[in-house]
C-alpha cells in the first residue's frame, strides 16, 4: 500500500497596489495664456476653448488689479466642454492669496439655515482682510538640544533645549511634536532658530558667528547670523489673510455655557455683521487691513431659485463683493421656484449683469490632448492604438466617460502584468462599464423587468 | 492730567464687586471693551491680584494676562514647548508703599545683578554680569497715570534665591489708590460666604 504523502499548501501573496486619489481637476495649473493674453493651443493643462479662455483672462486680469469686485461672470455651455475647468484656471492664476471659494448650486438648500444666510456666507467666505496681528515667538541661539527616549522603547519622547541671546539663556521643555520638528529641521547646537509659541513653526536662520570657526568644512549655503540680543521672547508682527466670514463667526460666538448647545455655527445676525463692515471699513482708513475682493463660484447655478436670484442682485451691489462666477450646462429652462422660462433658467434682469463666456464642443484633437493630460496626472501609460479608440469613445459617449475609463483600464493592465494599456484592456473596461447612452437603451428594453412599472398613462415631460 | 483720565476711566467702569476667601474682589469692564479684575486683602486692603482681558484684534475673547499678582505655576497651556521649572520666575507684588517685584529661582549672589532704570524706554532693566538673566519690564500704573521714571526710586535685595525690586510709589499714584479704595468700600459687594450660582 502506497504511503500517503501529505500536501502543504503555500497561501498565495496578493498584490495589493495604492491608487493616489486624483480631482477630476487636479491636471489644471492655469488660464493657459501668454504676457499678451492670447490662448495658447495647450497648457497649463488647459486644451482649446481659445475664445472662452481670452475671455476668462480678461477678467482675470480685471480681478487682480482690483477693478472687477461686485460683477458677475457665467460661463454656459454643454455638458463636458470645460467650464469648470476654466473656472479652475482662474483660481490657480489668482493664486493662493485670493480667496476663491467653490459651490455648486444645490449646497445652499439646508434644513439648518435659510437660503439667503447660506449665499451670505459664501460671499463673506470669498472677500479676505489682510491685517497685521501680533504674534508671540522665540528668538534665540541653541546651546544644547537633549532627547530622552524611553527604556522600553515605547512611549513619548522627552526633551530639552536650551537657547541663549547675547544677555540670557533659558531651557525650555519640549513636546512630542516639537522634537519631531527639531529633528526634521535638523536643527542643532549653533544655529539661530526662531520659535512661534501660537503654531510650533520653527525658522532656522542660520548659524551663529560665533561658531565660525567650530569647522573648516560647511556647505555653500550656510549662513552666518549675529546672535541674537535682548529677551528670547519677542513680540513679532505677521501679516495674515481671513476672510470676513471667520471674522463674523469670531464675534458672534455665543458666550458661557450656552455655547455647549450651539455647537455650530448657524446664522449670524445681520448687526453682527454690519458691525463688522463698520469696523473693516475703519481699519482700511486706517491703514490697517487691506480688503481681497477674491472670487465667489457656484457651479450648477440654474439649481438656484428666483429667490435666490433676487438676493444675488442685491447683494452684487454691495461695494463688499466678490466677483461672481457662475456656471450652467441648461439652456432654456424654467427658473426654479416659478413657471417660466428664461436663458440658461436665470431670469433675464439677472442675465443682463452678467457677461457670458460661452464654451463649444471640443474636436477630436483636443480630445486626445485631453486624455493624454489626463494619463499623465493619473500615471497610467497608453498605447497609440489604445489612445486612439479611447479618443473615438470619448467623441462617441462623453469626455467625462473616456477619462473615467482610463483608471480602470490602468487596473486592468496592471493585473495582466503589462506596463502599457493596449486596445485589449480599453474594450474590456469598455464592456464592463456602460456609458450614459447605453444605460439608457438597457432601461428601455428591459424596463418591464424592473418594479414598479405597472403605470400605463403617457409619461409627462419633466423640465 | 493722565492721572485724572485714569482716574475717570476707573469711575465710569462698569463694576461688580464681591467679598469671597478673605479677599474683596472687583471686576471693571471699560468703556472700550476691556476687562480688567482686581482682588484686596480684606485685612491689610492690599492689592493681591490684578489682571487683564483685551479684545483681540478681531473681537474675540483674549486671554487673561497677570499684571500683579502670583504667576500661574502651570504656565502656557500649549503642549507644543515651555519654560523649564528651574527657570528663574518673574511676578511682581507690591506693597503698600512700593511696587515691588520678585524674580524666584535665582540663586547667583548679590554682586552680580545690576538693576536700572530707563528713562528713554520707559523701563526697568535687569541684567547679570554672567549673561544668564536679562529682563525687560515696564511699570504699568506709571504709564496709565503718563508719570517720569526716576532711578533714585530703584532699590533690590537678594534673599532664599529670590531677587526683590522695589520702586516707590509717587505721591500721585498713593493718592489715587486711597480715593479708589475708598470707592470700592462704598460699593454694595455681594455677602461673605459661599454664593449660589443662579441659572441663568
Amino acid at each position: 500500500m502506497a504511503a500517503q504523502v501529505a500536501t502543504t499548501k503555500v497561501p498565495e501573496v496578493r498584490d495589493i497596489t495604492r491608487i493616489e486619489r486624483i480631482g477630476a481637476h487636479s491636471h489644471i495649473r492655469g488660464l493657459g495664456l501668454d504676457d499678451a493674453l492670447e490662448p495658447r493651443q495647450v497648457s497649463q493643462g488647459m486644451v482649446g476653448q481659445l475664445a472662452s479662455r481670452r475671455a476668462a483672462g480678461l477678467i482675470l486680469e480685471m480681478i487682480k488689479d482690483g477693478q472687477i469686485a461686485g460683477r458677475a461672470v457665467l460661463i454656459a455651455g454643454q455638458p463636458g466642454t470645460g467650464k469648470t475647468a476654466i473656472a479652475m484656471g482662474i483660481a490657480q492664476s489668482l493664486g493662493p492669496d485670493t480667496p476663491f471659494t467653490a459651490l455648486a448650486g444645490s449646497e445652499i438648500f439646508s434644513l439648518e439655515m435659510s437660503k439667503t444666510e447660506a449665499l451670505s456666507q459664501a460671499f463673506r467666505k470669498a472677500i479676505g482682510v489682510r491685517i497685521k496681528e501680533e504674534t508671540e515667538i522665540i528668538e534665540g541661539e541653541v546651546v544644547e538640544i537633549q532627547i530622552d527616549r524611553p527604556a522600553t522603547g515605547t512611549g513619548a519622547k522627552v526633551g530639552k533645549l536650551t537657547l541663549k541671546t547675547t544677555e540670557m539663556e533659558t531651557i525650555y521643555d519640549l513636546g512630542t511634536k516639537m522634537i519631531e520638528s527639531l529633528s526634521k529641521e535638523r536643527v542643532q547646537a549653533g544655529d539661530v532658530i526662531t520659535i512661534d509659541k501660537a503654531t510650533g513653526k520653527i525658522s532656522k536662520l542660520g548659524r551663529s558667528f560665533t561658531r565660525a570657526r567650530d569647522y573648516d568644512a560647511m556647505g555653500a549655503q550656510t549662513q552666518f547670523v549675529q546672535c541674537p540680543e535682548g529677551e528670547l521672547q519677542k513680540r513679532k508682527e505677521v501679516v495674515h489673510t481671513v476672510s470676513l466670514h471667520e471674522i463674523d463667526v469670531i464675534n458672534s460666538r455665543t458666550q458661557g455655557f450656552l455655547a455647549l448647545f450651539s455647537g455650530d455655527t448657524g446664522e449670524i445676525k445681520s448687526e453682527v455683521r454690519e458691525q463688522i463692515n463698520a469696523k473693516v471699513s475703519e481699519w482700511r482708513e486706517e491703514g490697517k487691513a487691506e480688503i481681497i475682493p477674491g472670487v465667489l463660484f457656484i457651479d450648477e447655478v440654474h439649481m438656484l431659485d428666483i429667490e435666490c436670484f433676487s438676493f444675488l442682485n442685491r447683494a452684487l451691489e454691495s461695494d463688499l463683493s466678490p466677483v461672481l462666477i457662475m456656471a450652467t450646462n441648461r439652456g432654456i429652462t424654467r427658473i426654479r421656484g416659478t413657471n417660466y422660462q428664461s436663458p440658461h433658467g436665470i431670469p433675464i434682469d439677472m442675465l443682463d449683469r452678467l457677461l457670458i463666456i460661452a464654451t463649444t464642443p471640443y474636436t477630436e484633437k483636443e480630445t486626445r490632448q485631453i486624455l493624454k493630460i489626463r494619463c499623465e496626472e493619473e500615471d497610467v501609460e497608453l498605447s497609440e492604438e489604445a489612445h486612439t479608440v479611447l479618443t473615438r469613445i470619448g467623441q462617441e459617449t462623453s469626455l467625462r466617460y473616456a477619462i473615467q475609463l482610463i483608471s480602470t483600464a490602468g487596473l486592468v493592465c496592471r493585473k495582466r502584468r503589462g506596463t502599457e494599456v493596449q486596445v485589449e484592456d480599453i474594450k474590456r473596461v469598455y464592456s464592463l462599464f456602460l456609458d450614459e447612452a447605453r444605460s439608457s437603451q438597457y432601461m428601455k428594453e428591459y424596463q418591464d423587468s424592473f418594479l414598479f412599472n405597472e403605470t400605463q398613462t403617457s409619461q409627462m415631460d419633466t423640465s | 492730567m493722565a492721572v485724572q483720565q485714569w482716574a475717570d476711566a476707573l469711575k465710569k467702569a462698569k463694576k461688580t464687586a464681591l467679598i469671597s476667601d478673605g479677599k474683596r474682589k472687583v471686576h471693571y469692564q471699560f468703556e472700550d471693551g476691556n476687562e480688567m479684575a482686581e482682588e484686596y486683602d480684606l485685612k491689610t486692603d492690599e492689592l493681591v491680584m490684578r489682571k487683564w482681558r483685551h479684545k483681540t484684534t478681531f473681537g474675540g475673547q483674549g486671554q487673561w494676562t497677570l499684571e500683579v499678582g502670583e504667576t500661574n505655576p502651570t504656565g502656557a497651556t500649549s503642549d507644543l514647548i515651555k519654560e523649564n521649572s528651574s527657570n528663574p520666575l518673574f511676578m511682581r507684588r507690591d506693597t503698600k508703599t512700593s511696587f515691588q517685584w520678585r524674580i524666584r529661582n535665582i540663586s547667583y549672589p548679590l554682586e552680580v545683578y545690576s538693576v536700572t532704570a530707563e528713562p528713554m524706554e520707559r523701563c526697568c532693566v535687569i541684567r547679570t554680569s554672567n549673561k544668564k538673566y536679562y529682563k525687560k519690564f515696564s511699570i504699568p500704573d506709571l504709564e496709565r497715570c503718563q508719570l517720569p521714571l526716576e532711578s533714585t526710586a530703584l532699590s533690590f535685595t537678594h534673599a532664599n534665591n529670590t531677587l526683590i525690586i522695589s520702586y516707590k510709589k509717587p505721591k500721585e499714584i498713593l493718592t489715587l489708590e486711597q480715593e479708589l479704595l475708598g470707592e470700592l468700600k462704598k460699593l454694595k459687594g455681594t455677602s461673605e460666604g459661599d454664593i449660589d450660582c443662579k441659572t441663568q
